[in-house]
């Protein structure tokens, strides 16, 4: 899993910087643009977080200081960073100047990165206003929109709107479904003391993507059911995957409702094993 | 040969002049060393340019005891402040080959994001923290322990310390 993720990441950053297409703003006719994006191309090969790269970007953004695109790539090496500051400024800009093309990175990022919940909610609900089409996925592919949407609406303590949003876009027939999205929609049952709906909901992330989160979220709801039995087995398969690494991982930040292996002991201990 | 070294000092003389002209460092978020700062015995193992960022070993964060443990030294001893401040505050440091952290540089933001200085109170204990934190990683690269950038946010709501990331 960490292969792929890290595989995906490479492959997300190498056509961060061979994406765009200038030949589209040739044909429609918008010359600075193109040539802007033709300066863009200058970053080829350079590392994101390097002078290079930066001093390619402010060239096309002097060439055309509306071309959200350019923002949008300068920014990620401070948001890697954790320079929230400049980050959002950057980006700001790219959302001024293409908010249908640029709000989906805005809010993922806030989500992900800084765990700005209403910033992303806001985000989310301002892009779905815009567009009349699928609003799409976080800039990782982890995650659609509406569940990043619902996460935050838990964030901030509105666990019956996240629960709407979630039963909405997990029925929803287009919907393909995400790496951990039964794991989080089980976590938000178990919060609210849903034991067999979580049960139910993270038998299916089993069936998705068996990691040790919904071995251990398992492992909770069944104590809370009382079911002994299931509970020993599911908290020690969540060791067992814990320690082989088959587990949530994001290799910048920690996950919402990822779980480590003290979290795991600790339960084991409650328990006298 | 001659030539050759003529050639080659008038190139390195203008890269030396670009880099100097640019107001990028090597890369985006390096600090420089400032020794009215920076504690006298933090030493870098390789060079400066070969400093790496965390996220380079593709492993997330690494600290003895997992997040959990990281948590809980600041969870341990940071006392919350009685202030309106609420927002997000960056430390970012470098930790050498040795797992020793150093170079300590903070940043901090409202809730919109806009440059905010803290109340000393909350600063002065994050940062105190911080450098008391004694379990990371020696992270390696071809079998090469490596000097390597770490961040740390703290989100601050009212002058409590509400969460850590990464």
């Amino acid at each position: 899993m960490r292969i792929l993720l890290i595989f995906v990441l490479v492959v997300v950053s190498a056509s961060l910087v061979g994406q765009p297409n200038c030949n589209a703003y040739k044909y429609s006719g918008d010359k600075l643009k193109y040539k802007a994006c033709k300066a863009v191309v200058k970053v080829k090969g350079h590392y994101q977080f390097s002078r290079a790269f930066q001093e390619a970007l402010d060239e096309a953004l002097a060439i055309d200081s509306t071309f959200a695109y350019a923002y949008r790539i300068k920014s990620t090496a401070y948001l890697k960073s954790g320079d929230f500051i400049t980050w959002k400024k950057l980006m700001d800009k790219a959302v001024k100047y293409d908010p249908e093309g640029e709000l989906f990175y805005r809010a993922s990022c806030r989500y992900q990165f800084f765990r700005d919940y209403a910033g992303a909610i806001e985000d989310i609900e301002l892009l779905d206003s815009l567009i009349d089409y699928n609003i799409g996925y976080s800039q990782n592919g982890d995650y659609h929109l509406n569940i990043i949407k619902a996460l935050s609406y838990k964030a901030i303590g509105k666990p019956d709107e996240s629960l709407q949003i979630f039963e909405r876009q997990l029925s929803d027939s287009t919907h393909s479904v995400g790496i951990y999205d039964y794991l989080h929609l089980g976590v938000l049952y178990l919060e609210m003391e849903k034991f067999s709906l979580a049960l139910r909901a993270l038998k299916q992330q089993a069936l998705e993507n068996d990691i040790a989160e919904n071995r251990y979220y398992m492992a909770m709801a069944c104590k809370a059911l009382g079911d002994k039995k299931d509970y020993l087995e599911n908290i020690k398969l969540a060791k067992e995957k814990y320690e082989n690494g088959v587990k949530m991982f994001d290799p910048y930040v920690e996950k919402m409702d990822q779980i480590f292996l003290a979290d795991i002991m600790d339960a084991m201990k409650i328990e006298g094993f | 040969m001659k030539r050759i070294a003529i050639i080659a000092i008038v190139l390195l003389a203008g890269c030396t002049r670009n880099d100097q002209d640019s107001k990028y460092l090597r890369w985006v978020g390096d600090a420089e060393p400032d020794p009215e700062i920076d504690a006298s015995d933090f030493q870098l193992c390789g060079s400066e340019k070969m400093v790496q960022q965390y996220l380079h070993f593709g492993q997330g964060l690494q600290y003895g005891g997992e997040k959990t443990a990281l948590r809980k030294r600041f969870e341990e001893a940071y006392r919350p402040v009685e202030t309106a401040q609420s927002g997000w505050i960056r430390i970012r440091f470098i930790v050498n080959c040795q797992g020793q952290a150093g170079r300590f540089r903070m940043i901090g933001s409202d809730l919109d994001y806009g440059e905010q200085i803290f109340d000393e109170r909350i600063t002065d204990q994050l940062l105190k923290i911080a450098q008391s934190l004694d379990g990371w990683a020696v992270l390696s690269k071809g079998g090469n322990p490596r000097d390597y950038y770490q961040y740390l946010i703290f989100k601050i709501n009212n002058g409590d310390l509400t969460d850590i990331l990464p």
